[in-house]
């Protein structure tokens, strides 16, 4: 709960009142289970590409690691238990034409507290073709593209990343917004 | 998604992640990134709120247009609720009983073993 600083009017936020520490909790939670940890990717140096055409002339990538919708391989509903045979495992696109059926039941999102409901709260589309058509942005790129949640880093690095940039590349983009869910 | 944006960047494609696990994003190390504070599963916005849903976006384009370097992380303003003790429930191993870490294990056994035969038939 929210507290107020001594001797002040000042309120304190709770201690809680913080982004969750993902990493500790993972970490504690896999160990006591009684499997290795993971170990996440972690760098020094970081790129940097600056913004080279005016946005509102600008054509913009959609990358998500949400799954298209299959049938047959069970509930991917909105809060459904999570999904392991829904993953996929390679880079895929849509036309960003249309809204496509993408879920997120193959991830660990929380489940407590949200239930993936509604699309656009890990996919962005109609948001981003709202800022087309006000002018905000150029263009969206044809396609929507997909990233695996490969817990191989090499894979991830190897041949995923390549083939979304020689996929944003095919489409002519100038910038691209990912959405992790 | 940190691996991707890294690598697009690296090749003269400009990136902003819109994510919810903020200590992830920024242990690996991003151009841009556009926080929002709430449950995982909600990097655009809230449910069924456009306005949020436009409002997140918005802030990303503007860390797109404006952000002066790498690692340069934006945090938005909005609250998924007013009371946040829903952050502490995510894999809140305090609420488990012996027998339901167990279980969980045998759960996630399950899980690696139906993604691996998956992974492998792809």
């Amino acid at each position: 709960m929210a507290t107020t600083a001594p001797e002040t009017k000042t309120v304190f936020a709770a201690e809680h009142d913080v982004p969750i520490p993902y990493m500790q909790r993972t970490r504690d939670y896999y160990q006591a289970l009684g499997f290795s940890p993971y170990r996440w990717a972690h760098f020094v140096d970081v790129p940097f590409a600056p913004l080279r055409t005016p946005l509102a002339r600008a054509r913009v990538a959609l990358i998500t690691t949400a799954a298209p919708f299959q049938p047959e391989v069970g509930d991917q509903g909105p809060g459904a238990p999570y999904n392991a045979a829904a993953k996929f495992y390679k880079v895929y696109s849509v036309p960003a034409e249309s809204m496509p059926d993408l879920r997120i039941a193959h991830v660990g999102y929380d489940r407590l507290h949200t239930s993936a409901e509604d699309i656009s709260t890990y996919l962005p589309l109609a948001r981003l073709k709202d800022a087309v058509a006000a002018g905000r942005i150029g263009a969206l790129g044809p396609r929507l593209h997909g990233a695996p949640t490969n817990r191989s880093q090499r894979v991830t690095i190897e041949i995923d990343n390549p083939e979304l940039l020689r996929r944003c590349r095919e489409d002519g983009v100038d910038a691209a917004v990912l959405v992790p869910s | 998604m940190s691996l991707a944006a890294r690598h697009l960047e690296d090749n003269g494609i400009s990136t902003v992640i819109m994510g919810c696990a903020k200590d992830i994003v920024e242990h690996c190390g991003v151009p841009r990134f556009l926080f929002s504070d709430f449950p995982l599963g909600n990097s655009a916005g809230r449910p069924f709120d456009v306005g949020s849903q436009a409002e997140t976006l918005e802030l990303g384009l503007q860390l797109l247009e404006r952000a002066p370097a790498a690692r340069t992380t934006m945090q938005s303003p909005l609250r998924w609720s007013a009371d946040a003790s829903w952050k502490l429930d995510y894999l809140d191993l305090a609420k488990l009983t012996p027998e339901k870490v167990a279980e969980r294990r045998k759960e996630f056994d399950v899980v690696k073993a139906v993604a691996k035969t998956k992974r492998e038939a792809s």
